[in-house]
């Protein structure tokens, strides 16, 4: 494919050292290629301020901030195998497994701090994760099917836990205060997520790790060839996200305070979806502050219509919203080039001599 | 000499670029029209209006289609696919467009449609049809029900061939091959070119592309050069020789240099009975300041060699030792440790993060070098990516330009400065221009001589035989899995190594 492109790459000065700029069409220019969940997000706010006096009031914006968190962790547990080009989907079901841990503990082992409950169900997610990671890099089985058989896996030891009851107010009352502590009127957990972000997002753009993670994940085998060690990584990334899914179950401990059977997988789409329609924001891969936006821009849309146009609560609005988002992000970013480089290519080289610094 | 296709003022301008400047062509009717030029030069601009692919700019490009036989005279509309195949005109391009899962039967089959009776497709029919196709062009030797993909490149080639070629009946008059021996080692190329032969004697005019100027002189009736987008000569083959071919691709002399002996140091690279693959017991010693090159034909071993000792593939026996380090088998993070920098064969699948930047393709094999208190410094490393460049003449439109904006060749010279700034004492290269022009060529051997000079010691695998002459000062010849000759000095030639590379099968038949 490489030797097909190379008759309109020559033109371009040797050794050019600054880097010159593809000729941008009035899309580029405004970045609505690479800013256009931003856009949408202005859009929405005014919107939605016009047509509902509900919309844009603080109590109404701390609602969608405190209910999305979750969804937040969840997506930063998506990200970082899918750097790697590993798909991780039981962390939904892994959120319910480790909500169901903290749960039984609390009610059947009062003697146990729930603090130590905590440590005990991200443990145990880690494990489950370690065992993922076994099955994809020693057993060779696609991470797509491997966390997907795990996911069911996981269900069973949910159900199995828990009776295939609820558990509620097994907690104490200082274990439910975290939940309840604001920070700058937001919930403390909503600023756990933001500093997860910003740690994986350090991590992922700034050190040798990170860098790792996308070598692997752009071409493991020219990354291994170039020396990295593709399947330890690989490995280590469905743990850590394993315990950034359990994570999320403990957010959701804090928050609710219950467990129900039902709670976790539902989690899972949003996640997958903001990271997709984050991954065609800034920087045209997966990244955090693209998946975050992403997570809030869709909150937002969401919100926005259930307030104007059906006075009240209809459940489906969401699911269909969130679903044709990823589906029109992803299509606008394939479209977009990122995808179809040698194309863009043709474009980009042409151009170096003309545009100077 | 009778014009079968004239083509006349065609311009294409890409923006700020024109790619085919007012270029005339004229390919006569029987004969093989070879098209080269250095990669940039519009070859490939030319193949794909032809096919249709791209539009010429402008209005003033015309296409004719000579009246010939019993065919009438007829105008090609430039641009449009149709319009090409309506005249006759018939394409295999560089990745042939085969299925490998399915048999040659169902290839050929493809786009062209079954022959059905009462509905269901005519297995036997179909079968002897195509093994009837096949064997017009010489190859009657592998079963066309086998799947695609268990064949040889020349095989696979001459099924595209045989593809492109279904319903002459119905008029075909040109075939365009592009670039057909890009993946061939040299004995398949032999059968390709018996193939075309053939296809001449019956009269098919043929326009070949090729990076390969000895095969232009081979198969080639007539070539023209393309330079910067511009028809620099129309010339029968037998008024040029290689230096003045060169010459016109490039604009100026080029100094066809050779290896000078070694000044051979101490063994860096020590192969002990390595086994795996077609390989059955290999032992090579490379010195200091030493370029060994490895030919022979595919099967020989050649291709094995190079990613057994990389530990890109693991082997069943053998030690591989730099300086006086063991290598753990199936290890290339081990043998970089050693001190080992390799490029593999396959750019794209082995060498390539297409969509990370050239900065991210560079430093891959050492990231920590710009880590500081645990941050990588991403000023440091666009640095040191800019001081490549720079050194190795990389053309790219940046330090941030993603890998796949690159030409073949200057991805080559970023993977290899993901190796050389290791600093490595063995160099191991597995056809370290395959696919790139004569320019870009030359300055990829010039890189590799000053590795030697320098006191690396460098293991070459290729099939390219002028380029092993070029860079080599010594010549392992593979034969059946082992080491079956050497050549040193004056008795480097490309003659010697063809003649050497297929010895044993001359002795066998």
């Amino acid at each position: 494919m490489t030797a097909t492109i190379d008759d309109t790459a020559a033109p371009a000065p040797a050794g050019a050292p600054a880097p010159a700029r593809p000729p941008r069409n009035w899309t580029s220019r405004v970045g609505l290629d690479k800013f256009s969940a931003l856009y949408l997000w202005a859009f929405f706010m005014i919107v939605f301020s016009l047509s509902s006096d509900q919309f844009l009031n603080w109590t109404s914006i701390r609602l969608v901030l405190t209910e999305k968190a979750i969804v937040g962790v969840l997506a930063m547990a998506f990200l970082i195998p899918l750097a790697a080009d590993t798909f991780d989907l039981s962390i939904g079901h892994m959120m319910g497994f480790s909500l169901v841990i903290v749960n039984v503990i609390a009610r059947d082992h009062p003697g146990i701090p729930q603090g130590v409950g905590a440590l005990i169900a991200l443990a145990a997610c880690a494990v489950v994760g370690f065992v993922s990671g076994f099955i994809v890099v020693r057993l060779r089985v696609n991470s797509f099917i491997a966390t997907l058989g795990m996911s069911q896996v996981l269900t069973a030891l949910t159900l199995l836990l828990s009776g295939n009851r609820q558990i509620s107010s097994a907690f104490s009352k200082a274990y439910r205060n975290i939940g309840l502590k604001r920070v700058f009127d937001l919930p403390l957990f909503f600023w756990f997520m933001i500093i997860l972000a910003i740690v994986v997002w350090f991590v992922l753009e700034h050190t040798a790790l990170g860098r790792f993670l996308f070598a692997t994940g752009g071409n493991r085998e020219a990354a291994r060839l170039a020396g990295v060690q593709t399947d330890r990584y690989t490995w280590a990334t469905l743990v850590v996200s394993a315990m950034i899914a359990g994570f999320a179950g403990l957010v959701q401990s804090w928050k609710v305070g219950t467990f129900g059977n039902n709670i976790g997988p539902g989690f899972l789409f949003p996640a997958i979806a903001a990271v997709f329609f984050g991954a065609s924001q800034l920087r045209g891969r997966p990244n955090v502050w693209g998946t975050l936006i992403a997570v809030f821009t869709l909150a937002f849309g969401v919100k926005g219509l259930q307030l104007t146009f059906t006075g009240g609560n209809k459940p489906w609005i969401e699911p269909l919203f969130e679903g044709l988002s990823l589906l029109i992000a992803v299509a606008f970013a394939s479209r977009q080039g990122i995808i179809k480089i040698p194309r863009r290519a043709k474009a980009a080289a042409p151009a170096a001599p003309a545009t100077p610094g | 000499m009778q014009p079968l296709l004239t083509i006349e003022h065609l311009t294409k301008a890409f923006p700020g670029q024109v790619a085919l400047d007012d270029v005339q062509l004229t390919i006569n009717a029987g004969s093989t029209h070879a098209l080269v030029g250095q990669n940039g030069s519009g070859k490939s601009t030319l193949i794909k209006v032809l096919a249709g692919y791209h539009q010429p700019s402008g209005e003033a490009a015309t296409a004719l289609m000579h009246a010939y036989g019993d065919r009438p005279e007829m105008a090609v509309q430039l641009g449009d696919a149709r319009s090409a195949d309506a005249a006759g005109i018939r394409f295999v391009h560089q990745d042939l467009g085969l299925v490998d899962a399915v048999s040659s039967v169902e290839n050929l089959a493809l786009g062209g449609g079954y022959e059905t009776s009462f509905g269901r497709i005519n297995w036997k029919r179909e079968t002897a049809r195509a093994a009837a196709e096949l064997a017009d062009l010489g190859f009657d030797d592998f079963d066309v029900r086998a799947p695609l993909g268990s064949l040889s490149p020349s095989q696979k080639t001459a099924v595209a061939v045989a593809r492109a070629l279904r319903g002459w009946e119905q008029g075909a008059r040109l075939l365009v091959l592009d670039e057909p021996t890009a993946s061939l080692p040299g004995a398949d190329v032999q059968r390709l070119f018996h193939a075309i032969r053939r296809l001449k004697d019956r009269g098919v005019a043929i326009l070949y592309v090729s990076h390969h100027l000895e095969e232009v002189f081979e198969i080639a009736d007539e070539v023209t050069v393309l330079r910067d987008g511009r028809n620099i000569a129309t010339l029968p083959v037998d008024d040029l020789d290689h230096e003045r071919l060169i010459e016109l691709m490039v604009g100026h002399a080029v100094e066809r240099k050779r290896a000078t002996q070694a000044n051979r140091g101490a063994v860096l690279l020590d192969v002990g009975a390595l086994c795996g693959g077609n390989l059955h017991g290999v032992d090579v010693q490379v010195h200091a300041g030493e370029i060994v090159g490895v030919a022979g034909i595919n099967g020989s071993g050649r291709e094995h060699i190079v990613p057994l000792i990389t530990g890109q593939v693991p082997s069943a026996a053998g030690t591989v030792q730099i300086g006086t380090t063991p290598v753990a088998n199936y290890s290339p993070r081990g043998a970089m440790a050693a001190g080992l920098a390799f490029v593999a064969a396959d750019r794209a699948r082995q060498g390539n993060f297409a969509m990370l930047s050239v900065t991210a393709n560079t430093t891959v094999s050492n990231v920590k070098r710009n880590v500081r208190s645990g941050r990588l410094v991403h000023s440091l490393e666009r640095a040191e990516s800019n001081d490549w460049i720079v050194k190795l003449g990389t053309k790219t439109a940046g330090t941030v330009a993603p890998m796949a904006t690159l030409s073949g060749g200057n991805q080559q010279k970023v993977l290899f400065a993901r190796g050389l700034r290791l600093e490595p004492t063995v160099i191991v290269l597995d056809e370290p221009t395959r696919g790139i022009d004569v320019g870009a060529k030359e300055e990829i051997h010039s890189l590799i001589d000053e590795a030697a000079t320098n006191g690396s010691a460098v293991l070459v695998a290729s099939t390219d035989t002028e380029e092993l002459v070029r860079v080599s000062h010594r010549i392992l010849i593979m034969r059946g899995g082992i080491v079956a000759a050497e050549l040193t000095g004056s008795d480097i030639t490309v003659e010697n190594i063809e003649r050497a590379q297929l010895q044993q099968k001359v002795a066998q038949s």
